[in-house]
């Protein structure tokens, strides 16, 4: 075989890179866009009472549909389809609509329609995911007037405007007349966004709704995009293709800071611990001196500084502040008080303890070795085990793991809803922690409307929680993300957007 | 030849079937989708009532005749998670992957070709060392790696493509070239061997004795003979690129079939996770059986066969 050139050849390379060359120069041009928020997954359904997570489709719903009451980013319960209520006795609450709300088809919104909406919200498969009727022991919606509802409950529901909030209200004519796999991508509500188009598994487009009774929306054209990797999130915010990236990390959160955008960090409402299992074979975990030295033996705000960068404080309580019991504080790092109190109950020569982590609450394999470390230097001996998500929520629900268990709990500001994870029987009491007094204290602060009595009751279910160490209290987990300089937004605290708060930034 | 493609068909069939129902059992037998769609305060009637009304409560097999008949009748469920049906999530995610996977392919064989051929016309060269060096990178550089390096050259620093997400044309050239090297670094190696392997043959000593010009010798003998057993591997590599996208997918916001597998296996979405492996399956009987037919056009012996 000679080694003769062969022209074709070089002509055929030099016509590929001349026509790579030119498709290369003609990209890079970007016409006016939409502004974009990427989150890591997709909307699940456009159905108003399907919504089963904070953002994206909460974030979405929030958008397209209105609640009688809305939840400011501190807890407050702010009027929005309600102009106001009032409690005519203790099991009746009343509800004076606003009589200038229109549907985006034009219809008006009424009684009809509360009554209608709440009424579906209490049949499957609707009830699996809302949860207004179970956690209120809501009975009955009346209608008074076109203008005036009113909701009766089995029990003194302290809770009715917190559940409210994500009650949302959809014309009845509309959600009567067309079925379930229409609605579920033909949403029709009175919020200040309208759809525009949902290609599912790829991005959701909205438009603001021009005749929104809270007046437009600054923002006009919004685009939730599916953007799962974390560095594909980052450069479209260096290059200006996204405006809100949401779900960065403490080691990410500084590349946001470029030309075209900023990282913003918040003090999340969620609360990051490691449960501890009741129904353990351990038999340890039951002694609340091995409990409390847990809590000693793991050194809280040295991880706060190292792993999150100062971006948390440690848990003051299990309940959110500004509710939270001012007498209790940090356990703090102690860990020769941690080997005392495990020599008192038997254990100074330690124990096995099995310690489970998923994917899903961020940092959770750094965490999890971190405080299996730290309980290892006191003389437990840990087993790390790192579950598939679907497994771990089994044992959530099923209350089977068998030592600690790295979780988050509730990214909400409401005493009642709070506390009420410890109380036996509740369907999400990971741990299986089972105390009558502290039922008694929870049921009773959660049906009383005296506000004076009912912080005494709260308080106290807190201080039995804290001092008998029902967890192993880490931090608020903070929430990152990066912000594009075309916008001004704050980031609220339970990582749902409201992106009709938005505003254009100014250059 | 009928009662060849009839037993070929068949044989697919079977294929299908025993995928569709593997995947049918180990989804079930893995998890209880139920869990995850939830909310973890919904009581035990709640969860019951929704198990009930996703048809879960009722045995396995009774479970999978439906899937059977409907499938036969083009219905193939719906999401658990997304209330859609999964023939519809199908049809919008099918031609991004299709679509990044011809582009991918199309542009590893080509240049596949034309850096073997060049290798062997200037061996040893320089050309054929940096090849071979491109080829050994591209076998032991991680997709996402590479995408994400790519990414930060071509759209963040120079700003020339998109960051990710598709669209037109140029959202497609990132994903193809980084989905494309790996074959590209197979396929260039196994062409240029496969050529110096014919090259070295008897028929092609005949066909330079004849006096044919080189350029006849290694298009027209060499290559075509060099390409047979090349054409099993291709259809091989283009079937991967559907189904095992989804790592460029989820580097580039590609709203492909693969990101859609991996993600509704995680979340128990057993019906879409299903419909997904069917599709790939099918694609995967259909390139084996568009190489059988290829070898047949090129391969005059495997016609004689029949």
């Amino acid at each position: 075989m000679s080694r003769r050139p062969l022209t074709p050849f070089r002509n055929g390379v030099a016509v590929f890179a001349g026509v790579s060359a030119l498709l290369l120069v003609g990209c890079g041009q970007k016409a006016t866009q939409p502004i974009v928020v990427a989150s890591v997954s997709d909307v699940s359904s456009l159905d108003p009472h399907l919504l089963d997570v904070n953002h994206p489709t909460g974030s979405v719903i929030w958008s397209l549909f209105d609640s009688l009451v809305r939840r400011g980013p501190d807890g407050a319960d702010l009027p929005r389809l309600a102009s106001s209520w009032e409690r005519v006795d203790d099991l009746t609450w009343r509800f004076h609509l606003r009589a200038d709300v229109k549907f985006q088809d034009g219809s008006p919104f009424t009684a009809d329609d509360v009554k209608f909406s709440f009424d579906r919200m209490n049949i499957s498969p609707f009830n699996s995911e809302q949860q207004l009727w179970q956690q209120t022991t809501l009975k009955q919606v009346t209608i008074i007037d076109p203008h005036t509802v009113e909701l009766k409950t089995d029990k003194p529901a302290t809770t009715m405007l917190y559940w409210l909030e994500e009650a949302f209200v959809a014309p009845k004519a509309y959600y009567s007349t067309h079925d379930e796999a229409w609605l579920n991508t033909h949403p029709m509500g009175s919020g200040p966004y309208k759809l525009v188009e949902w290609v599912p598994g790829d991005h959701l487009t909205l438009s603001a709704n021009p005749t929104y009774f809270g007046g437009e929306p600054p923002l006009h054209d919004v685009e939730f995009k599916v953007v799962p990797d974390l560095n594909a999130r980052l450069n479209g915010l260096a290059t200006g293709d996204i405006d809100l990236a949401l779900n960065l990390t403490p080691d990410t959160v500084t590349q946001a800071n470029t030309a075209h955008s900023r990282g913003s960090t918040v003090l999340g409402l969620r609360k990051l611990h490691f449960g501890i299992a009741q129904h353990s074979t351990q038999a340890a975990l039951r002694d609340p001196r091995v409990r409390r030295a847990l809590n000693y033996a793991v050194d809280v705000p040295t991880m706060i500084r190292t792993l999150l960068h100062g971006a948390t404080v440690p848990l003051p309580s299990v309940v959110n502040p500004p509710n939270n019991n001012p007498a209790l504080k940090p356990y703090g790092y102690h860990p020769d008080l941690a080997r005392q109190l495990l020599a008192q109950a038997g254990y100074s020569q330690g124990f096995d303890l099995d310690v489970d982590f998923t994917p899903m609450w961020g940092q959770d394999k750094d965490i999890a070795e971190t405080v299996a470390g730290y309980l290892n230097a006191v003389g437990i001996r840990t087993h790390l085990h790192a579950d598939e998500w679907s497994d771990f929520k089994n044992h959530l629900a099923n209350q089977s793991f068998n030592g600690i268990f790295y979780a988050g709990w509730a990214a909400l500001i409401n005493p009642a809803v709070e506390l009420v994870i410890f109380t036996c029987n509740q369907e999400d009491n990971a741990s299986g922690y089972c105390d009558a007094k502290y039922d008694d204290l929870v049921h009773a602060a959660n049906t009383n409307f005296d506000p004076v009595s009912r912080k005494a009751q709260i308080e106290g279910a807190e201080a039995m929680v804290w001092n008998d160490a029902y967890w192993i209290f880490l931090w608020r987990d903070p929430e990152y993300a990066g912000i594009s300089n075309r916008i001004s937004y704050t980031l609220r605290g339970d990582d749902y957007v409201e992106i009709y708060t938005a505003t254009p930034r100014q250059p | 030849m009928n009662a060849a493609a009839i037993s070929r068909l068949s044989r697919a069939l079977l294929v299908l079937l025993a995928v569709s129902f593997l995947t049918f059992i180990i989804g079930h037998e893995s998890g209880d989708p139920v869990m995850l769609l939830a909310r973890g305060d919904a009581t035990a009637v709640q969860k019951q009532d929704l198990r009930h009304s996703l048809g879960l409560d009722r045995p396995v097999m009774a479970q999978y005749g439906t899937y059977l008949r409907n499938a036969l009748h083009g219905d193939l469920g719906e999401s658990y998670r997304q209330h859609l049906p999964v023939t519809r999530l199908i049809a919008l995610r099918l031609p991004a992957s299709l679509g990044l996977a011809t582009t991918a392919f199309v542009l590893a064989m080509s240049l596949a070709l034309l850096s073997g051929l060049l290798c062997v016309i200037y061996r040893h060269s320089m050309l054929d060392k940096a090849v071979a060096g491109l080829a050994v990178l591209s076998q032991v550089v991680p997709g996402f790696w590479l995408g994400l390096i790519l990414v930060l050259i071509f759209a963040v620093h120079l700003g020339l493509l998109p960051v990710s997400g598709a669209g037109d044309f140029e959202h497609l050239i990132l994903p193809a070239i980084t989905l494309a090297l790996p074959t590209f670094g197979r396929m260039s190696r196994m062409i240029r061997a496969g050529i110096l392997d014919a090259l070295n043959s008897d028929y092609i000593r005949t066909a330079r004795a004849k006096g044919l010009p080189e350029r006849d010798v290694l298009l027209h003998h060499a290559l075509k003979n060099a390409l047979l057993p090349l054409i099993t591997q291709a259809g091989l590599e283009l079937g991967d690129m559907v189904g095992n996208a989804f790592i460029i997918e989820i580097v580039f916001a590609w709203p492909g079939i693969g990101r859609m597998t991996v993600e509704s296996i995680q979340q128990r979405d057993f019906l879409v996770a299903q419909g997904c492996v069917l599709i790939i399956g099918t694609g995967f009987v259909l390139i084996n059986l568009a190489v059988d037919l290829v070898y047949a056009a090129i391969d005059p012996r495997v016609r004689a066969r029949r």
